[in-house]
């Protein structure tokens, strides 16, 4: 689902093609979508639907023929589509067909012998290398990293961070996969990644949390930047619901948590 | 010691009735020699000679568990009779073909069907830890035994060396504890004199086994360089190679 490539008959402006979320109202506030390529930031505090946001962006891209990767770290991928048997818009034959590739992180780290607690510069090369040919052989559009904070926890000092992020950055817009990064933040963390290296280098971050009204904890998303496309800048409150996420506008006067 | 608590050392008779009496019941003995002077040989004739202590325990790092077996028979033991422990085979699997695994995927690069399956049930494995692997197996142990680690060349190729001391120090622990004796052998010239000097230390007994020029009477000597609390009875004793393993040369055979 890409909005192709907007060209003029004189060439004064080549718009950037949008990788269409899929995800009731994402894209309107996105002004069409993620442009394609971008690598972007999902962060926030845990419960706050980085998981849910990034897999319904996979199976969206997957359903309307974007092949898709989920990197998971944290989560094996066999529980993940388990879970993913709850969401209505899920179809197993996704998996199976391999329109939406799962592949669990730890299993490259052990096929790359990457074993040690803090990885060297030649193992994160190792580890860019890995995921950019993954990528490159199944072709996929979409990729989700589940999460980034795992990665760089494994990375100890922020100029590799940086290096790690900008090859990636690099190599995955080459290949024109639209890359999701989540982030876990502690409740109430002023910045939106562990080391705050992360956040200046992607494309775009989109902000999760939670926000209290009436005695409730509602689910909100802010875009805070998104390199290439102008965006809405409002919180939204974001509910899960089992035909997949929808999207409202956030009535003003309620006290933020979390974000 | 009135009452010689130890049996046959290595089958030699005029050696084994002149040292075995001297030595603790429990006895940490090391074998030192260069590579070609039949170390290995020596080290399966002390297992052979396992009577009384019990099971005879043969951890080998160099050679083919076959090869072992087929040297068993020829010294005359039963090789069943003696539980043979590869520990280079075991290093190989467990860490050196893996090493070559992953050189070849880091090399080709990584594929998705590199990959396990995602429906596979996630794994847990521990790295294989040479230290751990020994250590329990020695303290597995349950009643009195013989014991040889041929060699300890390989464990100071891999381990730091307050490892390798805490190997030859456990196996000496057990061998005090179960009266049983134990013999590590060691290539002494490929190491530092501060790695030999820390093991000899150790030993209770040290012996040096090397090759007799071509030509003379025996093929080997076999030199008690150390006795510990007896001094009296270092001594140098020829040998000469039979089918039967070593045997002491004519003028040493009384």
């Amino acid at each position: 689902m890409d909005t192709a490539a907007a060209s003029s008959g004189t060439g004064a402006v080549v718009a950037r093609g949008r990788t269409v979320t899929g995800i009731e109202g994402l894209d309107n506030i996105l002004n069409g979508g993620i442009p394609r390529g971008s690598m972007v930031l999902l962060a926030g505090a845990v419960g706050t639907g980085k998981t849910t946001l990034s897999l319904e962006y996979l199976i969206r891209g997957a359903e309307s023929g974007e092949r898709s990767l989920f990197l998971s770290v944290t989560e094996h991928t066999a529980k993940l589509v388990e879970n993913l048997a709850t969401f209505e818009f899920f179809r197993s034959e996704l998996v199976e067909s391999g329109a939406l590739v799962l592949v669990d992180l730890p299993d490259i780290y052990t096929r790359l012998g990457l074993d040690r607690e803090e990885l060297s510069s030649e193992e994160i090369f190792l580890l860019t290398k890995a995921i950019l040919d993954l990528v490159a052989e199944t072709g996929v559009k979409r990729c989700v990293l589940d999460s980034l904070t795992s990665v760089v926890y494994r990375i100890h000092r922020d100029e590799q961070i940086r290096d790690f992020l900008l090859t990636l950055s690099r190599g995955l817009n080459r290949l024109g996969c639209t890359t999701l990064l989540t982030s876990e933040l502690a409740s109430g963390q002023a910045r939106y990644s562990t080391h705050g290296v992360e956040e200046a280098i992607v494309d775009g971050v989109i902000l999760l949390g939670n926000a209290s009204r009436r005695g409730d904890i509602l689910r909100v998303l802010q875009v805070v930047k998104m390199r290439g496309t102008s965006h809405s800048r409002a919180q939204y409150v974001m509910e899960l619901t089992p035909i997949g996420l929808l999207m409202a506008p956030h009535l003003k006067g309620n006290s933020p948590e979390g974000t | 010691m009135a009452d010689a608590p130890n049996g046959p050392i290595f089958g030699l008779a005029p050696l084994d009735r002149e040292l075995a009496p001297k030595l603790p019941s429990g006895w940490l003995g090391l074998l030192g020699g260069s590579t070609d002077t039949e170390t290995s040989l020596l080290a399966k004739q002390f297992a052979a000679h396992a009577t009384r202590e019990g099971p005879a325990i043969f951890y080998t790092t160099h050679e083919p568990t076959e090869e072992i077996q087929v040297a068993f028979d020829g010294l005359g033991r039963a090789s069943d009779t003696v539980r043979i422990v590869n520990l280079s085979e075991e290093y190989f699997q467990s860490v050196l073909s893996r090493r070559l695994e992953v050189s070849r995927i880091r090399e080709r690069g990584i594929q998705l069907a590199d990959l396990k399956p995602s429906d596979a049930p996630p794994t847990v494995r521990l790295p294989y830890n040479l230290t751990n692997r020994f250590l329990s197996d020695l303290a597995g142990l349950d009643r009195p035994f013989r014991l040889v680690l041929d060699s300890l060349d390989f464990l100071i190729e891999v381990l730091d060396l307050p490892e390798v001391m805490t190997i030859a120090r456990q196996v000496r622990h057990r061998a005090q504890a179960f009266a049983s004796p134990a013999l590590l052998v060691l290539h002494g010239e490929t190491h530092e004199r501060r790695v030999s000097g820390l093991l000899e230390g150790l030993a209770d007994v040290v012996f040096e086994l090397s090759a007799e020029p071509e030509g003379s009477d025996g093929d080997h000597r076999l030199k008690v360089r150390k006795v510990r609390n007896h001094p009296e009875v270092r001594r140098t004793t020829r040998l000469k190679v039979t089918s039967k393993g070593f045997a002491p040369a004519k003028d040493d055979a009384s």
